[in-house]
């Protein structure tokens, strides 16, 4: 768990962040968002000691980071940025095992470590770990900062716009890529991005910031439900709100379900795990109101109508 | 040329500079007592075999007329070298001119004696062929890292190819070119004065009249001499290349 | 203009440059004796028609070989022009055995500027091929030093003798041996200290960046001051030392000799190992610095695992541009006293024995172009990160 509570960083008297409170539970996925100079990427620096903050106190598991030997505290903090800091004059094996060495671990587990984590991120051992940054894709130069991060099993995660370099495709793997890792190992995850939408698709809480302060914090279907101001507001995408809300909910959480699944159905139709701002673009092509919603093995499992979307309860 | 405008930014350092090399170059002979306590034995302290101005001037002579003729070919050969005509010499050019930079200085003037003799002529050849090399060098890398979206852009606004060189690529390039003058400039003024050994008339005179006879004196006046008409040249390079557009 | 000439133009024009002047420039010249005039002979009369024409038939082969118009034929040309290059002693010897007689003890052979000018053009066409065969400069260099080391033990040990050059050398080996010594000595003792100095300088500048510019500025200044004035200046105020205290003199510290070379070189080597040392290591790209902080690294092992190894290159560059000026400027310091190849040259130039300036400036070539090879292969090596992985 980590507290920051009342929290300011001065620069030269400018305030970067200003007297900010925050508390990200232990397994969640905290999304900070905000544009550029909003001190999201400060906040999370000041989390490692970075950056020393100004004012207030940041407690991790309840002790005071100023308590904590930086060095130690941020061998137990896996740290990913988006320019990936890759060391150019090792090899990605070398890389990921940066901080199991620093821990000292004997050389036969940091070898295991370094190929378990290759493969949690899809990167073949034997192909990559050999390789130097250089010769590797943005993509694959992202994961192994990923795995970089998680090497020493840190029990959390700071991440600073981690895909904000990479093309949309390679992004939203390796969005759904954290998505899954996080589901297998559970890690406390504070991420910082200035996209509206990976901060929507990733995060277990929103925390929009703005001129140091935080405007809004809340879970990605209250946050768009209610944004507090027009700022938010603006940040969500102001008209296509409506498309994003349906984008963050199942199919299955509103069509009328069959007794028993029948067989396969032919035509247009939308699986139970999409979201409905797919369902929704597939109606708009098809000009239909209705959809034969499926499961993964191609059955009728249910039928959407679109008045069902319509009268959803805000 | 307005006073304020010469003297803007340090303006005023390199003609501080000549001003004490003309000064030294036609005072140091009236400084007889004071070199009288360095070589109290000796009979003259003062070299005499010829005016320090006439020195000066032709190590001038010799590093200007170098300094010239390098630009010139060295630029223009840069020049041809990266039009797409001349291509095929790009490689082996733009290697001589790096390989040919580790070879020192003073092995070229030496060996200009065996293949040309003695005397101001040979040291003159060795100033240029050595001077061509930085000049080259800086060239081509001035007019290769030129963003090739501007020459792109230039093109596409129906420039023709001399109007690119003209207009686009030599201005761009001229800080990088300016730069590798001076270093071919600065390699010549001590080249040159080691040209005394080989016959040429330099202000290297009087250092090796003094090492040969002994007379710390003789070598200190030039020593002096040539230590300030490098760093008088050298701040005047300086007040150049800041002027120079896109410095 | 539309004839699409696929072929290389570069190798048909060195080639017929160094026929023109291969045929029109005296090959080598003979002299009686080391005082009296050489009489110069073309290739013709120096080594007889049958080896004038093959050579000439090698170099228009080469020219013709790479105006192939698909694909110009560089291997084949590459070994035409080794054979050439092998056969520069050979033509040599053969023109020694053919001019002088049993009854010509004293007579001498000097090489002649046809025969440097073929040399000169042989080495461009070999960078030439080079580039295009896309070659390790350090396999070229290998394979010339194996070569050179091969004809030596192949060869009589007197076959070469009368040759001007070698008659210079077998007079004065010991002097060599001397020149080689005290040549190195100063320039492995100036880059040494600077390097441990201009290191030291650095870490400071590192640590105080406002002192940067007037450091970084002062040591440009003296790069300034042209070498011979530099030894001239620091010629007085040793002198005056070494006359004050006697401990100095013990150590043959006086205006003339190694003191002020060194000091001289030191100077002068000062500015690139420093400035590059600065830019090596600012330039370490933030982000790098700062996850190898954010993931716990320790001051000390940010610097020794992460920025040293990455500036490494750049400091190396630094190091080699040193070696290199300090090669030349030793030369120099001949002037006042210092031993060295130098020595030659000045002796050379004092006696107008040109075969003497040649043995002086050779090596010193050689050794520029030597540290040269050395230091670019150790900084390409650094920069692969080769065998990083396992050392520390």
């Amino acid at each position: 768990m980590i507290e920051l509570s009342n929290v300011s960083k001065l620069f030269d008297q400018a305030r970067a962040v200003d007297d900010i409170s925050l508390t990200v539970a232990t397994g969640e996925l905290c999304v900070l968002v905000g544009t550029s100079g909003c001190g999201k990427s400060t906040t999370l620096r000041m989390i490692n000691r970075l950056i020393a903050h100004s004012a207030g106190s940041i407690r991790i598991d309840g002790r005071d980071i100023e308590q904590i030997d930086p060095q130690q505290l941020r061998r137990g903090i896996g740290y990913a940025i988006q320019s990936t800091g890759l060391f150019p004059h090792w090899t990605v094996a070398r890389n990921i095992a940066v901080v199991p060495r620093l821990l000292g671990w004997p050389a036969e587990r940091v070898r295991q470590r370094v190929e378990e984590l290759l493969q949690l991120l899809e990167l073949a051992p034997a192909e990559f770990a050999g390789k130097y940054p250089r010769q590797l894709s943005g993509g694959q130069a992202q994961r192994v900062g990923v795995a970089r991060a998680l090497a020493g099993d840190p029990d959390i995660l700071l991440m600073d716009e981690p895909f904000g370099a990479l093309d949309p495709i390679t992004r939203e793997s390796l969005q759904n890529e954290l998505l899954r890792i996080q589901q297998q190992v559970r890690k406390t995850i504070v991420f910082v991005t200035h996209d509206m939408d990976e901060a929507l698709k990733l995060a277990s809480r929103i925390v929009v910031m703005d001129k140091g302060r935080i405007v809004q914090q809340d879970s990605p279907q209250a946050l768009l439900a209610k944004p507090a101001n027009a700022f938010v507001e603006n940040l969500l995408g102001g008209q296509e709100r409506g498309l994003k809300q349906a984008g963050l909910l199942r199919v299955d959480s509103l069509m009328q379900a069959l007794a028993r699944p029948t067989s396969a159905v032919t035509g247009p139709r939308i699986k139970a795990t999409d979201s409905l701002r797919q369902a929704l673009s597939l109606m708009l092509w098809h000009r239909c109101s209705s959809l034969p919603v499926v499961d993964d093995q191609g059955r009728q499992v249910g039928v959407l109508q679109l008045d069902a979307l319509m009268s959803r309860p805000q | 040329m307005s006073q304020p405008a010469l003297l803007r930014g340090g303006g005023w350092q390199p003609l501080l500079w000549l001003a004490l090399l003309l000064a030294a170059a036609l005072g140091l002979a009236e400084l007889e007592g004071l070199f009288r306590l360095i070589e109290p034995d000796s009979r003259t302290v003062i070299y005499g075999r010829a005016a320090f101005i006439d020195l000066l001037g032709s190590h001038v002579l010799l590093v200007a007329l170098a300094a010239g003729v390098s630009s010139l070919v060295g630029v223009g050969a840069a020049i041809m070298v990266t039009r797409r005509w001349g291509a095929d010499f790009l490689p082996l050019v733009s290697q001589l001119a790096s390989i040919g930079q580790t070879i020192p200085p003073v092995a070229v003037l030496a060996l200009a004696v065996p293949a040309l003799g003695f005397g101001s002529g040979p040291t003159l050849f060795a100033l240029m062929l050595y001077g061509l090399l930085p000049i080259l060098r800086n060239s081509l890398a001035g007019l290769r890292g030129i963003d090739p979206a501007v020459l792109e852009a230039a093109r596409g606004m129906g420039m023709a190819p001399l109007q690119v060189l003209w207009q686009v690529e030599l201005p761009l390039a001229l800080t990088v070119i300016l730069a590798g003058i001076r270093t071919s400039v600065t390699i010549n003024i001590a080249t040159a004065a080691i040209g005394s050994t080989i016959g040429a008339r330099t202000l290297g005179d009087p250092v090796i009249s003094g090492l040969v006879i002994g007379n710390t004196a003789f070598i200190l006046q030039g020593a002096i001499l040539i230590g300030l008409l490098a760093v008088a040249v050298d701040s005047l390079f300086e007040q150049l290349q800041r002027r120079a557009p896109g410095a | 203009m539309m004839v699409s000439l696929r072929g290389n133009r570069v190798i048909p024009v060195l080639a017929l440059m160094a026929l023109a002047l291969l045929w029109s420039l005296d090959f080598v010249s003979v002299q009686p004796n080391r005082i009296a005039p050489g009489n110069g002979l073309g290739l013709l009369a120096a080594v007889g028609l049958p080896w004038a024409l093959t050579l000439t038939a090698a170099l228009l082969a080469c020219a013709l070989l790479a105006l192939r118009p698909q694909q110009p034929a560089y291997w084949p040309i590459l070994w035409l022009v080794s054979l050439l290059v092998l056969q520069l002693p050979l033509s040599l010897a053969w023109s020694i055995e053919r001019h002088i007689g049993a009854d010509m003890p004293y007579a001498r052979v000097g090489i002649g500027a046809g025969y440097w000018s073929l040399l000169f053009l042989l080495g461009l066409l070999l960078i030439e091929l080079q580039q295009r065969l896309r070659l390790a400069r350090a396999w070229l260099l290998g394979s010339g030093i194996a070569l050179a080391l091969l004809l030596w033990w192949l060869a009589p040990q007197d076959w070469l003798e009368p040759l001007a050059l070698l008659r210079e050398y077998s007079s004065r080996r010991s002097q060599f041996a001397a020149a080689l010594a005290s040549h190195l000595g100063l320039v492995g003792g100036a880059v040494g200290l600077s390097l441990l100095l201009g290191g030291a300088i650095a870490l400071l500048l590192q640590r105080y960046p406002g002192a940067q510019k007037g450091s970084i500025g002062l040591l440009s200044f003296i790069q300034t001051i042209p070498s011979l004035a530099l030894f001239g200046l620091l010629i007085a105020p040793l002198s005056y030392l070494s006359a004050q205290f006697p401990w100095l003199q013990q150590l043959n510290i006086r205006g003339i000799g190694w003191a002020p070379a060194l000091l001289a070189l030191i100077a002068y080597s000062l500015l690139p190992i420093v400035r590059n040392t600065c830019v090596a290591l600012a330039e370490v790209e933030a982000a790098v610095i700062e996850s190898a902080r954010g993931m716990g690294m320790s001051p000390t092992q940010v610097f020794l695992q992460v920025r040293l190894p990455l500036a490494m290159p750049l400091i190396i560059e630094g190091v080699r541009v040193t070696s290199i000026q300090a090669i030349g400027l030793t030369a120099v310091a001949a002037l006042i006293g210092a031993g060295g190849f130098g020595t030659f040259i000045f002796q050379g130039l004092g006696q107008s024995a040109m075969d003497l300036i040649i043995l002086g400036a050779l090596p010193i070539i050689a050794l520029a172009l030597l540290a040269d090879s050395l230091f670019s292969l150790l900084a390409e090596r650094f920069y692969s990160g080769v065998g990083d992985d396992r050392a520390e």
